[in-house]
């Protein structure tokens, strides 16, 4: 064997070319920035992404990367560690918190949701819809778009003798999280029988749809006349670019209300003064005449607990520039996801939980 | 020191030609350390799932493979203890029609698939010679190397609303009263037929390719006695050569369905997605288990208790133990069928 490279000498190459790269490593490592990594909801995304080039901008010391990956991962991998921001549409549940005590749930923005149909001739024009006539609908219960319910709702209006087709998400779903509230907070049978949820056990409607995202819905709405989907509001240049139609829903005053700044900041308004410190809140089917009923809070979800000061400090620097009518709640970038910013009051609490943020 | 054979083995390559001889036992032995790793893999994976699913099992039993009642619970409720179990309240697992969804949507692929691959097979190997053999053949690996993200995404923009304006109404129309599975409502493109056309249209590549080399490799001697008996060329095509692949056709078959059974995004793409009922036609909304653990995933996340997550892995398992028995079947009927010969 004394040909081989001996086995120490193997080792000790080995060593040294361990420790060069580590001494490599550790150098760039001290002069790196600080990383913080986003990673969740589909509709903060777009937000995330107009907002990291801008902090960055003013901040060079931090280095931030946003994911795309769905509410449950950002919760999750937040819980875990994994991430600093844990992009999420829904609040943890109370058994959830329970469970990670030193969880914080801060509103960065407030979304809201249209719910969207493509009726060939009327897409122009808002039909009245209210929860107990979408749980009908969701349900199975109400199948034809003639149906007296509908006709109720909509007098004088020629409503086709066509099969409802209605389009849910099959992803677990940050929207589906509040139409489904919405519909249980209207529809107490509903509430009985499928409750709320990311994802629920839909009824099996005869030529329902189920679809992949937002990008899904719009679609599936798009090419099938006589469809009805629930959309976020972020994607209303899509569905207003495909001509859908936009439904006036029922508020719980009984007015049928659109999603517009001024019904979905006076329905935030209401909502605030209810808003625990912890700010884990349904905002839907807010009172107030002018109310729109399905609006909610987009979180970050963040360990108040982090490896270490320097992490802590980024992330609270840049949460509070998030929440910021100066910063992040600037109207130019609020405007161009269709979101809504925070209430003064709202903002105040999510400082307050970002004051808690510690290394 | 258990990294010993790697340590060993990566020696002689840094150190240059001057041995070999003294390597050969050790050799032998990472070889075989090698060989297991794929089966170890497998078996690891079998045993994992199966520990990580089990405390997901008790809640349905066998109910989970023959109910439609796939249900997280209420998220957002407290848990409950059930048989000393934390779980949500609603919470029930039952994948029946999932289990239907695959099954059915693999195996119609394979039917729509095997025609066609048959014949572009035999056009290959038995009438194209030269460039154009070379061509087209080089044109049908590279369609089995095509991404399915990729058959998916032109199945939802393409093929759905072909089918559905183009094929489903005549389908439904002149079909349908003949056969009632074949009769409306035809619902709106997306379902089990869609499915198992894409499925068929990615799995024909890997039938073909396959078949198209044994028949290349069958001795022109056959081909001549086909002829000198009278045969046309077809049917010397047809009954000799074909006949003598039969082997190679059942295994590429048994592997297509294999790729058809485990198939995700394209599925996810254009099945529509069906929750707990099963289809009434063949144009319903189906789902497969290999989608449907794709699009559960973030909600299971969610669930305080985990036993989403575990009924999530008892899906894996379910379509682990199907691929492999699938397999395996199709492994033992060639020897059954090698040693008759």
């Amino acid at each position: 064997m004394k040909n081989t490279l001996s086995p120490s000498r193997f080792l000790r190459r080995t060593l040294i070319g361990v420790a060069a790269v580590a001494a490599l490593g550790g150098a760039a490592a001290a002069q790196a920035a600080v990383q913080i990594q986003e990673t969740g909801s589909s509709l903060l995304y777009p937000l995330f992404n107009l907002w990291v080039p801008d902090f960055a901008h003013t901040h060079p010391g931090v280095q931030i990367s946003t994911a795309s990956t769905g509410s449950g991962t950002g919760l999750s991998q937040s819980i875990a560690g994994l991430v600093q921001v844990g992009a999420s549409d829904a609040y943890m549940s109370g058994a959830m918190m329970k469970q990670h005590p030193d969880m914080l749930n801060i509103p960065l923005a407030i979304s809201s949701q249209m719910v969207n149909y493509n009726l060939p001739g009327l897409n122009g024009r808002h039909l009245k819809l209210s929860g107990p006539v979408l749980a009908g609908i969701y349900s199975g219960k109400i199948t034809n778009w003639d149906d007296p319910q509908i006709r109720a709702l909509n007098p004088g209006v020629a409503l086709p003798n066509h099969v409802i087709i209605p389009v849910h998400r099959t992803d677990g779903s940050g929207d589906t999280f509040i139409f489904t509230q919405y519909l249980s907070f209207s529809t107490p049978w509903w509430n009985n029988k499928y409750a709320y949820g990311t994802s629920i056990s839909w009824a099996p409607v005869q030529g329902g749809i189920g679809a992949e995202g937002n990008p899904g819905m719009v679609d599936a709405v798009k090419g099938n006349p006589y469809s009805v989907a629930y959309i976020g509001v972020s994607y209303k240049a899509q569905t207003e670019g495909a001509h859908l139609g936009e439904a006036l829903l029922k508020n719980r005053a009984g007015n049928f209300v659109l999603p517009e700044v001024k019904t979905v900041k006076a329905a935030a308004a209401a909502m605030v003064p209810k808003t625990p410190a912890d700010q884990r809140i349904s905002l839907i089917y807010a009172p107030g005449k002018e109310s729109y009923p399905i609006i909610n809070y987009e979180y970050a979800v963040v360990k108040a607990d982090q490896p270490n000061g320097q992490v802590a400090g980024e992330l609270k620097t840049l949460l509070s520039w998030a929440v910021a009518s100066t910063g992040g709640n600037a109207e130019k970038y609020m405007r161009q996801v269709n979101f809504v910013p925070l209430p003064a009051n709202a903002a105040h609490q999510s400082l307050a939980q970002i004051a808690k943020i510690h290394g | 020191m258990s990294a010993d054979p790697g340590l060993t083995a990566a020696a002689p390559a840094a150190g240059g030609l001057r041995r070999s001889f003294s390597w050969r036992p050790r050799f032998g032995h990472l070889l075989a350390l090698l060989a297991a790793v794929p089966m170890l893999a497998l078996l690891a994976l079998f045993i994992f799932l199966v520990l990580y699913a089990k405390p997901a099992m008790p809640i349905d039993g066998w109910h989970f493979l023959v109910r439609d009642t796939w249900n997280l619970g209420n998220l957002y409720a407290d848990p409950v203890t059930v048989h000393g179990r934390q779980m949500l309240p609603g919470a029930s697992y039952g994948i029946l029609f999932l289990i239907v969804g695959t099954l059915a949507s693999a195996a119609l692929a394979v039917v729509f698939a095997l025609p066609l691959a048959v014949l572009s097979a035999l056009l290959l190997a038995e009438l194209l010679k030269g460039i154009p053999a070379f061509l087209v053949s080089t044109l049908i690996e590279l369609l089995a190397a095509v991404p399915s993200v990729v058959y998916g995404l032109w199945g939802y923009v393409f093929l759905i609303p072909f089918l559905d304006h183009h094929l489903y109404g005549f389908l439904e129309h002149r079909v349908g009263p003949w056969l009632p599975f074949f009769a409306g409502p035809r619902g709106s493109g997306y379902g089990l037929l869609t499915s198992a056309i894409v499925l068929a249209i990615m799995v024909v590549p890997l039938i073909t390719a396959t078949l198209r080399d044994g028949l290349a490799a069958t001795p022109r001697e056959l081909r001549e006695a086909g002829r000198a008996l009278g045969a046309t060329g077809f049917e010397s095509a047809w009954r000799v050569v074909l006949r003598g692949q039969r082997t190679v056709l059942f295994g590429a078959t048994i592997l297509a369905l294999g790729r058809a059974l485990g198939e995700t995004m394209a599925v996810l793409m254009v099945s529509g997605n069906a929750l707990n009922y099963l289809p009434h036609n063949i144009y319903a909304p189906i789902s497969t288990m290999a989608a449907f653990i794709v699009s559960q995933l973030d909600s299971a996340l969610q669930d305080p208790t985990g036993m989403a997550l575990r009924a999530l892995a008892e899906i894996a398992l379910v379509l682990l133990v199907i691929t492999v028995a699938v397999n395996l079947a199709a492994r033992l009927l060639l020897q059954f069928y090698g040693r008759r010969k």
